[in-house]
């Protein structure tokens, strides 16, 4: 069936189901719709290394992570994310003071990000990694049969173009968020969040000493309940629930060896949150 | 164990989102505030050819000629709409259809920047904000794409395929980032509508409309991106949409000039 070339309103169409028709029509919108989305990458697992959890505390956390990831990527496919931590609130925190628009903070926190990205390539390259570029995901089966491992940094490449937040002037899209969409689009397996705690708890646990852990909870009672205190951006929460691919992120505690390792071979530790 | 090594600062405890930051006194500085943005529609325009583009072109040259600070971004139109037919019928999620539609815009930006090459138009990437005040006083009409650099990232929406930040979008967030107060609209129709006016002839023209009554309506079409009409409220700059039709001789430059022409919706 050819396409056609179709004139006669002074606009030329090439002929589709969506020809001549208003995208904001929310009866055209929900013809595009299916319950399922292609799973492009559904044996990777995303691992996201936590900014001021683990590269803020220097060598004694970083070192024995690198390790753990240095032997689990033989068994793995895995795609490693980094955060930007301290580096980052201070950026934002001196732009804010400046009055820089959204946008503008938002094209500046990646460059914090980055640095963890090189310092953690320059102590697992000899392992086998690479810095990966943006959204350069179709070379991820190359890196995989080479034994390469990626490592991108965690924000969306909003930039100039974030989105006013519905409060304040702090970008809304950080690097969970940035994290989950990756998961997300590429059809993952899970998402890892290796962060200082060991996992998600209902309040604070580093000033609550009854605080209680979740082992594992379903991401609609999160959302129905949050703890006090997240240790996730509220965002990637919001942004799940309306997804379709990812069925499982987990927090583990990554100054604890081997919970990471646990997390990729699929055991339930730290929190699972399902979906 | 060693401790987090953190850098003091208002934020250094907080967790990034929410109301935690509102410590800081945040008094926000315009970018580029006398810059209009103007955005031609990829279906309602360029679509159309040389008939509905030529006469608008002459009216942007115009306006920069009167000392207006122009910048052009476009839509994609009917080929964008074919490969989303396709890349819906396939099942590909949402952030990667948001990448399939970032070509067809970048294809249009390039044509305006042939035709507008011997009256100073340069094409831009979304990253290229930072030269525009070179562009700009060198006489320059900088054209890019409409489409936000999301791409991957852009998020499912409820109920459809489609990228909820499209060319619309774009456009109102370079605004929102420039300073700019009103995003300017180009497209084959006198503005907003009680419904399609293409295809119900009862329908009738709003010259003025807040965003909220506009939402309050709940029209099953509206003329620009839902989700401009959902941040046009929470905007710190852009105030005001205003959409205008190219097909009527003057309507472009009298938008470009500040005129209240078209259809404006306000926060």
């Amino acid at each position: 069936m050819a396409n056609q070339l179709l004139r006669g309103d002074g606009r030329t169409h090439i002929e589709s189901r969506l020809m001549r028709e208003s995208l904001q029509d929310r009866q055209v919108l929900s013809g595009t719709e299916s319950e399922r989305d292609v799973q492009i990458f559904p044996d990777v697992s995303l691992v996201s290394i936590g900014g001021q959890s683990i590269f803020d505390r220097g060598k004694d956390a970083i070192l024995p992570l690198v390790d753990e990831l240095a032997v689990v990527k033989r068994r793995h496919k895995i795609v490693i994310g980094v955060g930007g931590g301290t580096r980052v609130r201070h950026t934002v925190s001196i732009a804010m003071d400046l009055g820089l628009p959204t946008g503008g903070i938002a094209q500046l926190v990646g460059a914090m990000e980055e640095l963890n990205a090189i310092l953690l390539n320059a102590l697992l390259a000899p392992h086998g990694s690479m810095p990966m570029q943006r959204d350069h995901f179709w070379d991820l089966p190359l890196y995989f049969d080479a034994g390469i491992t990626p490592i991108a940094i965690s924000v969306p490449p909003f930039h100039f173009w974030e989105p006013p937040p519905l409060d304040g002037a702090v970008p809304m899209h950080g690097s969970d968020f940035g994290m989950f969409q990756l998961a997300e689009v590429l059809g993952m397996k899970q998402l890892i969040f290796v962060k200082d705690e060991d996992g998600l708890y209902d309040r604070d646990p580093k000033r609550h000493a009854n605080a209680k852990k979740y082992d594992q909870i379903a991401l609609a009672d999160l959302i129905a309940n949050p703890p006090e205190e997240n240790i996730l951006d509220e965002e990637m929460y919001r942004t799940w629930a309306e997804a379709k691919n990812l069925k499982r992120v987990v927090i583990v505690n990554g100054l604890k060896p081997g919970q990471l390792t646990r997390a990729l071979d699929g055991e339930n530790v730290g929190t699972v949150i399902t979906k | 164990m060693s401790e987090r090594r953190t850098i003091d600062s208002a934020l250094a405890g907080a967790t990034l989102t929410g109301a935690s930051v509102s410590s800081i006194d945040y008094r926000p500085v315009a970018v580029m505030p006398d810059v209009r943005v103007v955005k031609i529609g990829g279906q309602s325009v360029m679509d159309r050819g040389r008939a509905a583009l030529f006469p608008i072109l002459d009216e942007i040259i115009e306006a920069k000629k009167q000392g207006v600070q122009v910048v052009v971004l476009v839509g994609g139109g009917t080929r964008a709409r074919h490969i989303y037919a396709i890349a819906s019928e396939l099942e590909m999620p949402t952030g990667v259809i948001a990448t399939l539609g970032k070509y067809i815009p970048m294809q249009n930006a390039r044509m305006l920047q042939m035709l507008l090459a011997k009256h100073g138009g340069v094409f831009i990437l979304p990253d290229d904000f930072e030269k525009l005040p070179l562009y700009l006083s060198l006489g320059c009409i900088p054209v890019m794409s409409g489409m936000p650099p999301f791409g991957y990232w852009e998020k499912h929406e409820e109920g459809s395929r489609i990228p909820p930040h499209r060319t619309d979008a774009g456009v109102f967030l370079s605004c929102e980032f420039l300073g700019a107060r009103r995003a300017i609209f180009i497209k084959d129709e006198d503005g907003l509508y009680t419904d399609d006016p293409k295809k119900n002839p009862q329908a009738t023209h709003i010259p003025r409309i807040t965003a909220k009554e506009l939402v309050a309506r709940n029209l099953p079409d509206v003329v620009v991106e839902r989700v401009v009409v959902e941040y046009l409220p929470r905007a710190r700059w852009c105030k005001e949409l205003q959409v205008v039709n190219g097909m009527k001789r003057g309507q472009v430059l009298a938008a470009l000039q500040g005129q209240d022409v078209g259809s404006i919706i306000s926060a």
